[in-house]
């Protein structure tokens, strides 16, 4: 009984944050549907990135590479084979799992520091080559454009259409993160970020786990790049530097690693700050720099894990009182 | 069952494990005792995967397994604990069960991420069971705890049925009753014997000699890396070797 007025409590929040999410874009302005749209894909890359930090324990500094994959890769697939953008995106996506999954095989042994210095460095190799490339193809310095999203015919010309896009991507992103993170596979994620050394005495082929991690975090962060790409239509390699990487790092850190609202509470308030502070563009290493700091200092569980640790305390009491009475 | 021929480890110059050739027998409980440092857990660590032995043969069910990882160990059913307690502390107790089924369950990553209809059923049927194997050692009321935060006692226990959750032929028991109390080693000599009624075989090192000799079938001795001596308990307890290796030599 107890848990079926708790399931209709939660089906209607479920319901009331369906339609003000439907309808955002009927009473925000065009600038704030931006803001969204990059929530969105913000979302998909950090989710990506959590999956390989936050429950397999894997450090990544660079994963603004397999963003820059996700960006480019769809770019030049659409401009030179001339496939509809929603295609490029996908393909681009498996593009960069594959080499997400050629980079952690030899790097599966590399633990802590050492990942994130091969990480970083793969991420310098990959910028080098969109702001290097041979014959121009990626437009170098001067940046690539590229078209809108195509979907079987309807373009998404505005940012509503495009929010909606996003809507439906993050929707399907997410569940299935959490249906990886709660089966077989993710449970092999946490034992390997827990005790690697019983992970595998347990049966666990961690070097094939951390393939199967970092692959799927290169899917998601690509997937996201290509979105940034076609929703901004023009993309340049000063985007795609390791300060990406680390912002995608301090969005995850904050919000909070290991669970499904972290990368979504992290992303938007890294994402306000970097609009609110857009003056400071030249001190954006500081202010992440000092996100970080609080995190480490104040906050270890991040937003998602203070808040948590709120409603349990307020929760606790709840129930301290009820007992008494 | 299993059987060593020769065994032997070396770190540069330390011969940790030398020449160490046993037989242990199918659904018996066998011992492994020694001094501290004579090499037992190295032992362990040679035949659970984690060292290759630098010489000798390890042999399970007729099959030569040496030079195998931890993992592929696992598969073929030999489950083991650790001395100091190796538990995944964030994950909940149910949740450390279900990570030592990890290789009797079918499902792979795609049947995972689209959770499909197998895939639910077979996680259904594994959290039942997982259930039943923390109702075995009494955590069942702890299942949703975070595994950090059982008492030693309860810690050492799920260890044990996290390692038996894979459902192995032969378990490798690490110290199973160090720092547990005198009620709670009363326990675990019921739990080793239940265990042994499901058809598991137990080799297991162990410093509590009440405990060694009250529940083992047969003993093997080990002092510096060397087999000293092996027996019924009652052999090796009289055995002036053994004694002598245990209180220390007049001669020395």
């Amino acid at each position: 009984m107890k848990s079926k007025t708790l399931d209709s409590k939660k089906l209607i929040a479920l319901i009331v944050g369906a339609v003000v999410l439907l309808a955002l874009p009927l009473v925000l302005p065009n600038y704030a549907l931006l803001i969204l749209s990059f929530w969105e894909l913000y979302i998909i890359a950090v989710s990506g990135l959590d999956l390989v930090f936050g429950y397999c324990g894997q450090i990544s500094l660079g994963h603004a590479a397999f963003y820059a994959i996700g960006a480019y890769g769809s770019g030049m697939l659409h401009e030179y084979c001339g496939i509809p953008v929603f295609f490029t995106m996908i393909i681009a996506a498996f593009i960069s799992a594959a080499i997400g999954a050629l980079i952690a095989y030899p790097s599966s042994k590399l633990v802590f520091h050492f990942l994130s210095l091969a990480s970083q460095a793969f991420g310098e190799i990959v910028y080098l080559l969109i702001s290097h490339s041979p014959g121009k193809i990626t437009g170098n310095y001067q940046g690539f454009f590229s078209d809108y999203i195509n979907l079987f015919g309807y373009e998404l010309d505005s940012y509503t259409s495009f929010y909606y896009f996003g809507l439906v991507c993050v929707i399907v992103f997410l569940v299935i993160k959490t249906f990886m993170v709660k089966s077989k596979t993710g449970r092999a994620f946490t034992a390997i970020r827990e005790n690697t050394h019983a992970a595998d005495g347990m049966g666990i082929n961690v070097r094939k786990y951390k393939v199967i991690a970092f692959s799927v975090s290169a899917f998601y962060t690509a997937y996201a790049g290509a979105m940034y790409l076609h929703l901004t239509k023009f993309i340049n390699p000063d985007t795609f530097m390791l300060k990406q990487s680390v912002m995608f790092l301090t969005m995850l850190l904050f919000g909070g690693s290991g669970c499904l609202l972290g990368p979504v509470m992290g992303s938007f308030v890294v994402l306000l700050v970097n609009e609110v502070l857009r003056a400071l563009q030249d001190y954006q290493m500081f202010v992440y720099g000092i996100l970080l700091l609080v995190v480490v200092v104040a906050m270890p569980g991040g937003l998602y894990g203070e808040i948590m640790r709120l409603v349990n305390f307020i929760k606790g009491k709840a129930t301290q009182k009820a007992e008494v009475k | 069952m299993l059987r060593t021929e020769g065994v032997t480890i070396k770190f540069g110059g330390l011969t940790a494990v030398n020449n160490v050739s046993v037989h242990i027998q199918k659904k018996k409980i066998t011992g492994l005792i020694g001094p501290n440092g004579a090499g037992k857990t190295t032992f362990f660590n040679c035949i659970s995967g984690v060292y290759v032995p630098n010489s000798g043969h390890v042999i399970f069910d007729g099959k030569n397994i040496e030079g195998k990882r931890g993992w592929q160990i696992n598969q073929l059913g030999i489950a083991r604990t650790y001395q100091v307690i190796n538990l995944f502390w964030k994950m909940t107790v149910l949740e450390n069960v279900m990570v030592g089924m990890h290789s009797r369950l079918k499902s792979g990553f795609w049947s995972d991420i689209f959770r499909t209809p197998a895939q639910r059923a077979e996680e259904r049927r594994a959290i039942e069971k997982a259930y039943e194997w923390l109702d075995f050692v009494g955590l069942k009321d702890n299942a949703n705890d975070p595994a950090g935060s059982l008492p030693y006692g309860g810690q050492r226990r799920l260890e044990i049925v996290r390692g038996l959750a894979s459902d192995p032929k032969l378990l490798l028991l690490d110290e199973p009753a160090a720092g547990m109390n005198t009620k709670e080693k009363g326990e675990l000599d019921v739990t080793l014997h239940q265990i042994l009624e499901k058809g598991v075989t137990i080799l297991m090192i162990e410093h509590d000699m009440k405990l060694v000799m009250g529940v083992c079938d047969y003993i093997y001795v080990l002092e510096h890396g060397q087999l000293l001596a092996e027996g019924l308990p009652d052999e090796v307890q009289n055995n002036p070797e053994v004694v002598k290796a245990y209180l220390g030599g007049d001669d020395e």
